[in-house]
């Protein structure tokens, strides 16, 4: 990371040092402010619009989704940094979608200005690419799903808006499912998943109906577990880094 | 099917009708803000780039080309988001959708909080029990999940930046397969939850996961990566399909 060659001029190094307080300062305030706004809105929908909802209930809504992606939300940051670098962590947590926009837009840049990877060039060059893929993002979020969105949703008949409703959820976890399970790579963690939730869901939750609310951190817990104890030496080997964000 | 723990009776206060309180004026003011931060966090990055850049070799015209690549790389994938976005918005409204699916999370991570949020209340999202409370409560789940993928950030990259040592030395094989295990197990179990509720769930999940399998197949045997872009996409509209015809059939029948 250091490039402290006595042949640079001091004026480079200088330069980058203010490009580095500069992106760290002003990517903690923009992402404190991110993350302060972003919670606002359901937390006044919670307190603010009258609705019976206490504090407790947020709290066991926190664990049961903690309980799930806790490891995830520290792992996540920690695979991205050595391909991201700093400056460009603070961009891609707010605006989200990394593995499937972010990253690509980074890459296609570095290459076409052929940016060494790692160099600070390569960094540079990804912070002005995110910029460009973010002014896209925003833009066609605006008029794809803000504007046109909207309006389809005005006209659309409500027996198929009904139909969306209800079964739009396991279209997105059928077809996530198999996405993860081809991105993962690891067979057997994939067969313990299974076996674990098709006990927690079809044994288990039948015959104890309350545990419903902790059905997900069971299987997480459980397959975590078997993974570990019977991991073969392979998996460790051919792993590859996780991408959920 | 299950009887819920915390059972939430369908008082005055607590109507289904979820885009009475969705697309509150309060919400839409958040995802202005959150799209305001962005611009603003895009115009720093660029001016401190633009100022470093001649120290490192880099002329105004790489500048440009990074821009134009990063943008126009962004836009296949930026259309592939918004597609799934579109198919969420009778559930969510547009203003989570925006600031979750849209920003910040992403399809995967945030529909699967909103149903572990709306299961901890005892309701299952979309059906008779996903009340406002279960809605308020599943997206306050996906941005407080968000605001925790921020704050890990915050507190690791300046961490990182250090060299620290220390979180970098976390044993390989456990980086490797426990959070793997994490998703895999938490995916699966989301996803066979859904089946037990009816054979139309059955059937979008199957034909969802048929489709994506198709996508990823075809991807990897054509070299086409669009497909995998627009697999999730694509999954969902076809799914939804099948299920409308089912729907139909069941009428008509």
């Amino acid at each position: 990371m250091s490039t402290t060659t006595t042949t640079v001029p001091t004026t480079n190094s200088t330069a980058m040092a203010d490009f580095n307080r500069t992106t760290s300062r002003w990517g903690q305030i923009t992402m404190i402010a991110g993350l302060l706004i972003s919670v606002a809105g359901p937390l006044y929908l919670v307190f603010g619009t009258g609705l019976d909802i206490g504090p407790a209930q947020l709290w066991i809504a926190f664990a049961a989704v903690a309980a799930t992606f806790g490891i995830i939300w520290i792992v996540e940051p920690l695979t991205y940094y050595p391909i991201l670098g700093p400056a460009a962590m603070y961009q891609a947590f707010m605006i989200g979608n990394i593995s499937n926009k972010l990253l690509p837009a980074a890459l296609i840049a570095q290459t076409n200005i052929g940016a060494k990877p790692g160099s600070k060039r390569a960094e540079l060059a990804a912070v002005v690419a995110i910029c460009g893929a973010a002014v896209v993002h925003l833009i066609s979020l605006a008029i794809f799903v803000g504007l046109l969105g909207s309006w389809l949703i005005s006209v659309i008949p409500p027996q198929v808006l009904l139909v969306t409703r209800l079964y739009v959820l396991p279209t997105v976890l059928g077809a996530v499912l198999v996405q993860a399970i081809v991105s993962m790579k690891q067979p057997r963690t994939t067969a313990f998943a299974l076996l674990v939730s098709a006990v927690v869901v079809f044994v288990v939750l039948p015959l104890v109906p309350s545990l419903a609310m902790v059905s997900t951190a069971i299987a997480v817990l459980g397959t975590i577990l078997l993974a570990w104890f019977f991991r073969g030496k392979s998996t460790v080997a051919a792993a590859r880094p996780i991408h959920l964000e | 099917m299950h009887q819920p723990l915390a059972f939430q009776p369908l008082t005055a206060s607590d109507s289904p009708d979820i885009m009475a309180i969705a697309n509150n004026p309060v919400l839409w003011i958040c995802v202005a803000g959150v799209f305001g931060v962005i611009i603003i966090q895009s115009i720093i990055f660029m001016k401190a780039a633009r100022r470093a850049a001649p120290s490192v070799d880099m002329s105004a015209q790489d500048i440009r080309t990074s821009f134009r690549s990063g943008a126009v790389s962004a836009i296949g994938p930026s259309l592939a988001v918004s597609l799934v976005a579109i198919a969420l918005l009778g559930l969510f409204g547009a203003p989570a959708v925006l600031s979750r699916i849209g920003l910040i999370g992403s399809a995967a991570y945030d529909v699967s909080a909103a149903g572990i949020a709306a299961g901890s209340m005892g309701a299952k999202l979309g059906d008779a029990s996903y009340t406002q409370s279960v809605f308020a409560v599943a997206f306050f789940a996906m941005s407080i999940g968000g605001a925790m993928w921020m704050l890990a950030t915050l507190v690791l990259t300046p961490l990182l930046r250090k060299g620290d040592a220390k979180i970098r030395s976390v044993n390989p094989a456990a980086m490797a397969i426990v959070p793997a295990a994490a998703l895999i197990g938490a995916f699966s179990c989301l996803g066979l939850t859904e089946l037990p509720k009816s054979g139309i769930h059955v059937l979008s999940f199957v034909v969802s996961a048929a489709v994506m399998g198709t996508c990823l197949l075809l991807a990897k045997k054509l070299g086409k990566s669009w497909l995998r872009e627009w697999g999730l996409g694509i999954s969902i509209v076809v799914g939804l399909g099948a299920a409308f015809l089912a729907v139909g059939q069941a009428a008509g029948a």
